[in-house]
C-alpha cells in the first residue's frame, strides 16, 4: 500500500512534468501563430474519390487508385476554416502550386472585442523568427527603454561605446 | 567619433566625422542648459522652482512655455496618455525635453553641414538626414552605413538585440519606452494594473514624436497602440508581458540585413 | 470488582467458539477502500507539487537556463511555486475536511501538515534569495542591494511582509520553540499564515510572469487559492458555526465522578443528527466570560441520545480546571466530529482495547458503538491507584452486556523495568499474548498517557500484527 502510494505519486508526478514540459515547448516554438489549417474538406477535394486536379490519376484504375496515390493536395488557393489564437481569430488563405505552398495570406485577424482588423499600418503579431535574422546585423546604436546612469554600465550601449563603434 | 558623456540622469553617446569632433562640444551645452532648467533633481531649476510654487507658470521663460505648451498639446492628442504631469499633479516635462534636447542638437548639426551623425540619449535616437547627401557622398561617408542602423534591445534581456532596423530618411527617430522590467518580473511604478506591453518602440521622422507615442502606446495599451498606428505615420514594435510580438508591416520592411 | 489477566502458564481460557456474525462489516473492504483513498491523496499531495513546477514549465520555462543568472531566477521561481502550493496543501490538511478526517484522521492530517512546514518555509526563502541573486547577477549588483529596486515594484512589499509572517510562524511551531507559547499565544501567531497567504497572492499574480493574465497556469493557481481558502472557511468555520446553531447545546450538568474528575453532561438538539461514533472527538467552546477564547478537544466518553451528549474531563492545567465549575446552561460551540478512534478505522473482526487513566474515556464511547459478537472483544483498564478508575463500573456493565471480557490492572508499574502493566501483573508473567491471545485477528485501540502508550504501543508492534490495526490516541489531559 506504502509502495502504491510511492509509485503512484512518481507517475502522477512524472506525467504532470511531462504535460507542462509538452506545454512549454509547444508555447515557445509555436508561440501561438503556428496555426495547424483545418483546410475545408470540400475545397480540398477530398482525396482518393474525386482526385480533383491530379492529372497522373485516372478513375477506375482500381487497387493502385486507392487513396495514397492521391499525394499532395491539389493545386490552387484553399480557405481555412477560421482558428482562434492567443491574438485573437485567423483565418488564412494558402496558395498551393505543385504540391508546395507558395503563398499564405491571412484573411481575418479579429481583436478581442471580435471586431475583424484590417490589414494596415496596424501592428499585427509576429513571429520573433520573422525579425531574428536583423539581430545579427551591426549596429551602432540601440534604442531601448530609458536607463539609468549606473543600468547603462551593464548596457549594449555601453559597449558600443567604449568600442567607439 | 564616439563620444559618451551622461547627462539628463541617463548617458548620451553622440557619434560624429572626425574632422566634425570640436561640434561636441557644443551639443554638450545644448544638454547641460536644458538639463539645468527642466531638472526636477537640482532644486534651483527653472522647472523645478514652478513645480515648488516659488515661481509662477505665467512668468517662466519663453522657451519653457513652449515646450510646456507643446507637452499639453501631445496630452490631448493622444487622449491624456501622455502627459506632462505626474500622478501628483507636480508638472513634469521629462517626457518631452530629452527628445526636445536631441531635437536642437541634431538641429545645430545640420546648420553647421555635418554630414553624418548620429545622437543617443538613454536609447532615444535620431541620426543625420542622409537623404540631403548625394549616393556617392553617403557611400564615401566617414561612418558608414552602420551608423543608420538602430539596435532595439531585447526586454527580457538587455545585453542582447531583439531586432535591429535602417534609420533612413524620413524615418530618422526611434525612441523606445518601457515599463521597467527584469527578468521574467515587470512592473510599472505606481500602477498595479497589468501592462500590456513591457516595451514599446516607435519609429518615426522626428525624435518628439516617437518619445511621446512610445511613452503613450506603454500607457495606454492596445488600445492606444491601434489608435497611434491608425493616426500617425509611425512604425511601431511592441513587445507584450509574454514575450510576443507586434509590429507595423512598415517596421518589418525597415528590418536591417546582415553586413 | 477487578478481574485479573491470566498469566502465559496458565491453560487457555474456555471461549465458546461463536461464528462470525454475519451482519458484521466487511472490514478488510472497508481498510482496502480507506487505503485507496489515502493512497489517492498522497499521489495528489506529490502531484500537486509537480504541478507547481510543470507550471513554469509551461510557460516555456524550459528556454529560462541559458545564463547563469536565469538559471538562478528559474529555480526561484519554480521554488516559489513548489512552496506555495506547499503552503496551500498544509491549508487543505489544516482545514478538517471531513473526507480526509475519514481517510486518514485528523492526527495522521495534522502530522503531515507539520511535517510539511518547514519544507515549505525553506523552498519560499530560497524563492527569495534566488531570485535576488538572479537579478542581482542580471544586473550586476549584490542580492541585499537588489532588494530596494524590488521593494519599489507593486505588490512587492506585501510579498516581502507575508514572507517574514510565514516565518515567524513557521519558526513558532518548531518543537523547541512552541513549548516557551501558550497555545493560545502560539495559535494566534499561527492564524498569521492565513495573513501571509493572502498577501503572497498579490505579488504572483502581478510580477509572476508565469501567472500571466489570460493563461491556463493563471486560471488553476486561482483555483488552487479558491479549493484552499475554500475549505479553511468552510470547514473550519461555516460548518461548525451552522453545526453549532442547529444542535443548540448547553451544559445541563457537571458531576465530580472522582476527585478532579467531571462529566460534563450536555443537551442539545437533535444530537442524533451529529453523527458521531463512539471515541471521536469534538472541539468544544464553552461561552463563559473566563472560557470562550479558549478550545478543548474533547473525546465523547458516551453515544449521544437525541438530546444529551457526555464528555469527561480531569482538572489538569489551567483550562480544564475551568471546565470542572462550568455554570449549568453555559452555551457550547462545537467542532467535529473528528478522529479515526472509533469503528470506522475497523480492519479485523475482533476487538482488544487497552486504556489507562483518563484515557478510558473515548473507550467507554468506543465499546458502546463497537459491533462485534459475544466473546470477539476483550478490554484491558489500567489504573495506578483505585481512585483512577473513572467510568469502570460503566465500562464493566457495557462488557457484560455486549459479552465482551474485561480485565483490570490496578497498581503501580515496575521499578527498574519499562513495563505498561502493573508490578504484580509483570511478576506474575503476565504478556500482551496471554491477555490477548487473538491478537492477530483484532484490532487494537490504545489510548492513554503518551509515557504509558509509547510502551505498549512498542509491545503491540513487537507482536507482529499489521500496523493497520493499531489505533493509539494520546491522551494527556
Amino acid at each position: 500500500m506504502r509502495t502504491r502510494a510511492i509509485l503512484g505519486s512518481i507517475l502522477a508526478s512524472t506525467s504532470v512534468l511531462i504535460v507542462g514540459y509538452q506545454a512549454g515547448v509547444s508555447v515557445t516554438t509555436s508561440d501561438g501563430t503556428s496555426v495547424s489549417l483545418p483546410v475545408d474538406a470540400a475545397t480540398n477535394g477530398t482525396a482518393g474519390n474525386t482526385n480533383a486536379g491530379n492529372g497522373s490519376s485516372t478513375p477506375g484504375t482500381g487497387t493502385a487508385a486507392a487513396a495514397p496515390a492521391a499525394s499532395g493536395p491539389a493545386d490552387g488557393t484553399f480557405t481555412g476554416s477560421s482558428v482562434s489564437t492567443r491574438f485573437g481569430n485567423v483565418q488564412v488563405a494558402v496558395t498551393i502550386a505543385s504540391g508546395s505552398i507558395t503563398d499564405v495570406t491571412a484573411l481575418q485577424l479579429t481583436d478581442d472585442d471580435g471586431r475583424s482588423v484590417q490589414i494596415s499600418n496596424r501592428a499585427a503579431p509576429i513571429l520573433r523568427t520573422e525579425v531574428l535574422s536583423s539581430q545579427s546585423a551591426q549596429v551602432s546604436n540601440v534604442s531601448g527603454a530609458t536607463y539609468t546612469t549606473d543600468a547603462y554600465l551593464s548596457s549594449l550601449q555601453s559597449a558600443l561605446d567604449q568600442a567607439g563603434a | 567619433m564616439r563620444t559618451a558623456f551622461p547627462t539628463m540622469g541617463t548617458m548620451a553617446s553622440v557619434e560624429l566625422p572626425a574632422a566634425w569632433a570640436s561640434e561636441v562640444n557644443e551639443v554638450q551645452r545644448i544638454f547641460r542648459t536644458i538639463d539645468d532648467r527642466y531638472s526636477l533633481y537640482s532644486p534651483d531649476s527653472e522647472l523645478s522652482l514652478i513645480a515648488a510654487g516659488t515661481t509662477s507658470l505665467s512668468h517662466a521663460s519663453p522657451p519653457l512655455l513652449a515646450s510646456y505648451a507643446r507637452a499639453l498639446e501631445w496630452r490631448s492628442a493622444t487622449g491624456g496618455n501622455f502627459s506632462p504631469h505626474r500622478p501628483d499633479g507636480t508638472i513634469d516635462l521629462n517626457g518631452i525635453v530629452k527628445a526636445e534636447a536631441i531635437e536642437q542638437a541634431g538641429e545645430h548639426l545640420t546648420a553647421v553641414g555635418c554630414p553624418e551623425w548620429s545622437i543617443n540619449v538613454g536609447g532615444d535616437i535620431l541620426v543625420s538626414p542622409t537623404g540631403a547627401a548625394t549616393p556617392a557622398t553617403a557611400s564615401a561617408s566617414p561612418l558608414g552605413p552602420r551608423v543608420m542602423r538602430a539596435g532595439i534591445a531585447e526586454p527580457l534581456s538587455p545585453t542582447e538585440l531583439l531586432c535591429s532596423l535602417e534609420l533612413r530618411h524620413p524615418r530618422r527617430a526611434i525612441a523606445t519606452s518601457g515599463s521597467a522590467q527584469r527578468g521574467d518580473h515587470i512592473w510599472r511604478a505606481g500602477s498595479t494594473e497589468p501592462v500590456s506591453f513591457v516595451q514599446v518602440s516607435v519609429v518615426a521622422n522626428d525624435i518628439v514624436t516617437a518619445d511621446v507615442l512610445a511613452t503613450a502606446i506603454v500607457a495606454g495599451g492596445q488600445t492606444a497602440l491601434d489608435d497611434v498606428t491608425d493616426r500617425w505615420d509611425v512604425d511601431v514594435v511592441a513587445v507584450d508581458r509574454a514575450g510576443a510580438l507586434r509590429a507595423t508591416p512598415g517596421l518589418l520592411h525597415a528590418l536591417a540585413t546582415k553586413i | 470488582m477487578s478481574t485479573q489477566v491470566r498469566p502465559r502458564a496458565a491453560t487457555a481460557r474456555p471461549r465458546t467458539a461463536l461464528a462470525a456474525v454475519a451482519t458484521a462489516p466487511d472490514y478488510r473492504r472497508n481498510f482496502a477502500r480507506r487505503a485507496r483513498l489515502s493512497d489517492l491523496l498522497v499521489v495528489a499531495l506529490w502531484a500537486s507539487g509537480a504541478a507547481a513546477a510543470a507550471l513554469f514549465l509551461a510557460s516555456g520555462g524550459v528556454d529560462q537556463f541559458t545564463s547563469v543568472a536565469e538559471t538562478v531566477t528559474s529555480i526561484g521561481i519554480v521554488s516559489g511555486l513548489v512552496g506555495t502550493d506547499f503552503i496551500l496543501v498544509m491549508l487543505v490538511l489544516a482545514a478538517r475536511i471531513p473526507l480526509i478526517d475519514r481517510t486518514i484522521g485528523h492526527d495522521r492530517a495534522i502530522a503531515v501538515h507539520r511535517s510539511l512546514g518547514k519544507p515549505a518555509l525553506y523552498l519560499l526563502l530560497a524563492h527569495g534569495a534566488l531570485l535576488l541573486t538572479g537579478y542581482g547577477l542580471s544586473s550586476g549588483i549584490n542580492p541585499i542591494a537588489e532588494i530596494g529596486p524590488m521593494l519599489s515594484l507593486p505588490d512587492m512589499p506585501l510579498a516581502f511582509i507575508a514572507l517574514g509572517l510565514m516565518i515567524a510562524v513557521v519558526v513558532s511551531s518548531l518543537i523547541a520553540v512552541r513549548r516557551r507559547f501558550s497555545y493560545e499565544g502560539w495559535h494566534l501567531v499561527h492564524l498569521l499564515s492565513y495573513v501571509s497567504v493572502a498577501f503572497a497572492l498579490p505579488h504572483q499574480l502581478s510580477v509572476g510572469g508565469v501567472l500571466a493574465d489570460g493563461t491556463l497556469q493563471r486560471v488553476y493557481w486561482i483555483a488552487l487559492y479558491v479549493v484552499a481558502l475554500g475549505s479553511i472557511v468552510t470547514f473550519r468555520f461555516a460548518e461548525p458555526l451552522v453545526s453549532s446553531l442547529r444542535h443548540r447545546m448547553r451544559v445541563a450538568a457537571v458531576t465530580e465522578i472522582a476527585p478532579g474528575v467531571s462529566t460534563i453532561q450536555l443537551a442539545g438538539n437533535d444530537l442524533r443528527g451529529l453523527e458521531a461514533s463512539g471515541g471521536q472527538f469534538f472541539i468544544w467552546r464553552f461561552w463563559t466570560p473566563r472560557t470562550w477564547w479558549h478550545s478543548h478537544p474533547i473525546s465523547l466518553s458516551a453515544i449521544p441520545t437525541a438530546s444529551s451528549a457526555r464528555i469527561t474531563v480531569r482538572n489538569l492545567g489551567t483550562g480544564s480546571a475551568q471546565l470542572t465549575t462550568i455554570p449549568v446552561g453555559t452555551r457550547v460551540s462545537i467542532e467535529g466530529p473528528y478522529g479515526l478512534f472509533s469503528d470506522a478505522a475497523r480492519t479485523s473482526p475482533k476487538l482488544a482495547i487497552i486504556a489507562a487513566g483518563i484515557g478510558v474515556t473515548p473507550v467507554r464511547a468506543l465499546l458502546e458503538q463497537a459491533s462485534f459478537a459475544p466473546g470477539e472483544a476483550i478490554i484491558l483498564l489500567r489504573a495506578s491507584t483505585p481512585e483512577e478508575t473513572y467510568h469502570w463500573d460503566e465500562i464493566q456493565a457495557i462488557a457484560a452486556a455486549k459479552g465482551a471480557t474485561c480485565y483490570t490492572m490496578i497498581g503501580h508499574r515496575p521499578r527498574g523495568v519499562d513495563s505498561w502493566m502493573t508490578a504484580a501483573d509483570y511478576e506474575r508473567g503476565v504478556t500482551l499474548q496471554s491477555a490477548f491471545p487473538d491478537l492477530a485477528d483484532s484490532d487494537v485501540f490504545l489510548c492513554g498517557p503518551t509515557m504509558w502508550l509509547d510502551l505498549i504501543e512498542a509491545d503491540v508492534h513487537v507482536s507482529g500484527i499489521r500496523p493497520e490495526q493499531i489505533h493509539a490516541e494520546r491522551f494527556d489531559w
